[in-house]
């Protein structure tokens, strides 16, 4: 197996040089399986011992939140996923999870929802077990969903009092009209505020998208892979195949720059995102990873606009870069902490400048040689425990359905040139595709 | 077990310095490509002078973001990109820890750095003025501006500990700050980064002998002294008391607390930590008030208990190792309640402190809590970082491994023990009580009033929530107007 080699590999390596720079980027050998009912299998075992950790993985997350009125559905869903079984009821589940010493939780995101638990190897069958009747036998009274619509307010709450938030809420309801991508995970407000209304259309989501043809299961850590796969079979096998296909509307091109302000009412930094319409995630072109380098190499802590912005002029807190990487076309984004709303203006300037050095001229080898190698070195350092391996693969696969396109991702990485990066940058760092976001203290504000 | 011996908490900062001369080395080495490497001096904000708050802060922060004698920052920064690596320097109270992470490959390079860095700092001014102005920003911004809840936690910890080395936030005031010089820094560095404070932590699959090179590096270091904390007992209420901090915001964060005479390595430390975990242990859904509160009344997004100190809880599952302290409080955190039934909430979690302290736990609930944490600590020391964190921590304590030593505690214990130690610890009267709201006046008025606060639901309710409801909307708060201070968030951190 690679990871016997891979380590046995330790005592060289001071004559072996960059050992990280050679091979596939995912050091662990896996096993993708799919069963009939279309519910795929990754298991990836590791070398840290005892632990077990779980990602399930439904391709459902505020992208797939079509009707209006209805955003913050998929995040709702991850709470609802909390609220039991006839086996199981909430108590139980929770009593079980206890018993087992489980560190478990679920996030959502544009394009996902994932549950995670985290626990000792001799209690996977019992969290097996207990996760497949969630997942194919969910039942919550309406009450029980009420309470739960209020725990998201809660959490809606807690976010608003963090400036960025809005700031993020506001670039995507400037630069998506018509995709799902307009709105957060966390929905419009309004939307949030209605959520105790919509019971019924929250069982229809359930039965829409949890379902095996959206589900990947990842099982990493100190696990046997044929013992993990006959549980899943005897779990999950009689699982029910689904129909439904979301019609995710398009968003049309851009016709030109857009911008919008946010009037905070405390006391804050000031704020800015630049951001480009950008490209879906793509593993077989170059386009992803060459904006990914631009996002580098522009804007990062050894990017000489930081080093001005900074570290020099001192008049930006913090900044950094994003590039797309959604299942749909998404933002190229900049951001800033800027340390006085006069320099706003300047720092847009500056922001869109270095953007457009990339479409002009072609990056230095020497500097896109060290990205190279901070990317795999960054990817090596992330994955130092079983749990941190699990949430790796689970980001991929959603975009994927498969850990092989880390695999793909970091080899486009590899073969990228200062080329490739030039023509992202004229196809996508253009005016046409511009949206500016700033927030500063509303006047009168304490 | 073997039986645990019991300082006083001078007496055990003290024993640090009476044995520890030169640097003690923590190693775990390992096959792991990954090397971590932990530097913490028993140093921090407890050790500030009176009149410079913040200084043990912004003296970790300018050697680990800013240039050395022979580089730049912009050098450094250079370097470490593509080994993917940077050098996270943060403070406590008693400790002060620069922690890096590397691949194998690029070892020695990284280790020139993060030694040139705490050994040979470059103290250049123009680091300065952008560190110290982070640190303003960190206050004034990340703290007051853009996170209630952390500011609840923290305005907490300096209300308890007022006039108390612990009394004010790690990095300070803002106007100490801007007050602070480079010759302060380099002050507190030649007299408190000593060997004697020094505990060097390795971990992964680094090579021999590089631990012994890395002890006679930092043996250049000033020999002593090691900081001794004379830490006296913090007030103890008579009453409740609450402060209200002012401020534009959608809802209502609370915090409450007090000090609780225990720390971890004490006899009763896994005794109270199964109350804890059973009242509310952090972010997970089993806890007591996360059911009553959360599960059962949709009142917030999570309510949790804490007899250790942690920072950033918002962000983290697990809590940051080498944040050791000699005193600790007990809190209860409440996440933000919408306003019309902020009052309840705050009731209800005294209500069921109440009943803990009044009833204990059942054996089943204790079996079940103590089944969880004797695994749950496989997962707090689930990366070797943790695991070299938390060795450090036990050898500051000066008590066995963590990890161990917590299952082997959770064995012998019985829910009697737990139940006196809850007995013994904890109380719901005599509280500190911390409310970010934005209408403090309006507030204050219901906190004092005799006027019951019924919750207001969306869905029916079960008879016994409902009755239970009865009890708490009237739950006495026992606080006169002169209990109740607000401050506006303006001057929160800032003298």
């Amino acid at each position: 197996m690679r990871i016997f080699q891979y380590l046995s590999a330790l005592s060289l390596l001071a004559s072996a040089g960059h050992l990280i720079a050679a091979g596939k980027i995912f050091p662990y050998p896996y096993v993708q399986e799919e069963l009939p009912n279309g519910l795929r299998l990754i298991t990836v075992p590791t070398d840290y011992p005892n632990i077990v950790s779980l990602y399930i993985v439904v391709g459902a997350g505020s992208r797939n939140e079509v009707e209006p009125g209805k955003t913050g559905f998929a995040h709702l869903f991850e709470h609802l996923m909390f609220r039991g079984t006839a086996e199981y009821p909430p108590e139980k589940y929770t009593a079980t999870l206890k018993t087992a010493g489980a560190a478990s939780n679920a996030f959502t995101s544009s394009d996902l929802t994932a549950f995670h638990t985290t626990f000792s190897k001799e209690d996977l069958p019992t969290v097996l077990s207990m996760e497949a009747d969630r997942f194919q036998h969910l039942d919550y009274t309406e009450a029980a969903f009420k309470t739960e619509t209020l725990a998201v307010l809660g959490e809606y709450n807690k976010n608003s009092a963090n400036p960025s938030e809005q700031l993020y809420e506001t670039l995507r309801s400037t630069g998506f009209k018509v995709h799902t991508y307009s709105h957060t995970t966390m929905g419009f407000l309004k939307d949030v505020q209605a959520m105790p209304e919509g019971y019924l259309y929250s069982r229809e989501f359930f039965s829409r998208y949890y379902r095996p043809e959206y589900t990947t299961i990842i099982v990493a850590g100190d696990i046997d892979p044929k013992r993990v796969r006959a549980l899943i079979d005897e779990r999950w096998g009689n699982w029910k195949r689904g129909s439904y296909k979301a019609q995710i509307p398009a968003e049309p091109p851009q016709d030109g720059p857009r911008r919008a302000h946010v009037d905070w009412p405390s006391e804050t930094m000031p704020l800015i995102t630049v951001a480009w319409r950008g490209p879906a995630y793509s593993d077989d072109t170059m386009e992803t990873v060459a904006l990914d380098a631009i996002a580098h190499l522009g804007y990062d802590q050894n990017s000489p606009l930081y080093q001005k912005l900074v570290v020099e002029e001192q008049k930006v807190e913090s900044m950094g870069a994003e590039a797309p990487g959604n299942l749909d076309p998404e933002f190229f984004q900049v951001n800033a902490h800027v340390k006085d709303a006069k320099d706003l203006a300047s720092v847009e300037a500056q922001f869109k400048a270095t953007a457009q050095a990339f479409a002009d001229k072609p990056v230095e080898p020497a500097k896109l040689e060290a990205l190279k190698q901070h990317q795999r070195y960054d990817f090596a350092l992330q994955l130092d425990n079983s749990e941190s391996i699990a949430a790796t693969v689970a980001s991929y696969v959603a975009l994927r359905r498969t850990p092989e396109t880390m695999n793909r991702y970091y080899d486009m990485y590899a073969k990228l040139t200062a080329a490739d990066i030039q023509r992202a940058a004229k196809k996508y760092l253009i005016d046409k595709n511009l949206d500016v976001v700033t927030l500063t203290t509303k006047d009168g504000a304490k | 077990m073997t039986r645990l011996i019991v300082y006083s908490v001078v007496a055990a900062v003290a024993s640090v310095a009476a044995v520890h001369a030169e640097p003690r080395v923590v190693e775990l080495q390992g096959k792991s490509p990954l090397v971590t490497i932990r530097l913490v001096f028993t140093t921090g904000a407890a050790s500030d002078p009176a009149d410079k708050p913040g200084l043990a802060s912004l003296t970790a922060q300018m050697l680990g973001n800013a240039g050395t004698k022979t580089l730049t920052y912009k050098q450094i920064t250079d370097a470490l990109y593509p080994m993917a690596t940077g050098i996270y320097a943060y403070s406590d109270k008693e400790m002060t820890t620069f922690v890096g992470q590397t691949h194998i490959d690029n070892l020695e390079k990284f280790y020139a750095i993060m030694r040139d860095a705490v050994l040979n700092p470059g103290w250049r001014p123009e680091d300065f003025t952008r560190v110290r102005d982070d640190q303003v920003n960190a206050l004034r911004v990340s703290l007051r501006g853009n996170n209630d809840e952390e500011l609840g936690k923290e305005v907490l910890y300096n209300v308890i500990y007022s006039g108390h080395p612990y009394g004010h936030q790690d990095m300070g005031t803002v106007s100490a700050l801007q007050k602070l010089t480079v010759a302060d820094l380099q002050a507190f560095h030649h007299q408190h980064y000593t060997q004697a404070n020094l505990i060097i932590g390795l971990a992964g699959g680094y090579p021999a002998g590089f631990a012994a090179r890395v002890k006679k590096d930092f043996a250049t270091l000033p020999e002593g002294p090691a900081d001794s904390f004379t830490l006296p007992q913090p007030a103890t209420l008579t009453h409740n008391q609450a402060m209200l901090v002012e401020k534009d915001t959608r809802s209502v964060a609370w915090s409450l607390g007090f000090p609780v005479a225990l720390k971890r390595g004490d006899p009763d430390f896994a005794a109270l930590l199964v109350a804890e975990s059973w009242l509310g242990q952090h972010r997970e859904s089993g806890g007591d008030l996360y059911n009553r509160m959360r599960e059962l009344r949709g009142l917030n997004y999570g309510d949790y208990a804490y007899i250790e100190y942690f920072p950033n809880g918002m962000y983290q599952f697990e809590p940051d190792p080498n944040i050791a302290r000699h005193q600790q409080i007990f809190q209860i955190w409440i996440r933000p309640v919408e306003p019309p039934n902020a009052v309840f909430a705050l009731r209800l979690a005294i209500f069921e402190l109440d009943k803990l302290v009044k009833h204990g736990i059942s054996g089943d609930d204790f079996e079940k809590t103590r089944s969880f944490l004797s695994k749950y600590v496989n997962i707090l020391t689930k990366t070797k970082s943790a695991e070299l964190g938390y060795a450090i921590d036990s050898a500051y304590y000066g008590m066995p491994e963590y990890n161990q030593y917590l299952k082997t505690s959770l064995a012998k214990l019985t829910v009697d023990d737990v139940n006196r130690a809850v007995k013994k610890y904890l109380h719901a009267d005599n509280l500190q009580i911390v409310g970010i709201a934005k209408d403090a006046a309006a507030m204050k008025a219901a906190l004092v009033s005799a006027a019951t606060t019924p919750i207001h639901y969306n869905s029916p309710k079960p008879q016994d929530i409902l009755d239970e409801d009865k009890t708490v909307e009237s739950w006495p708060l026992n606080l006169k107007p002169d209990d109740v201070k607000i401050v506006p968030v303006a001057s929160v951190f800032e003298n």
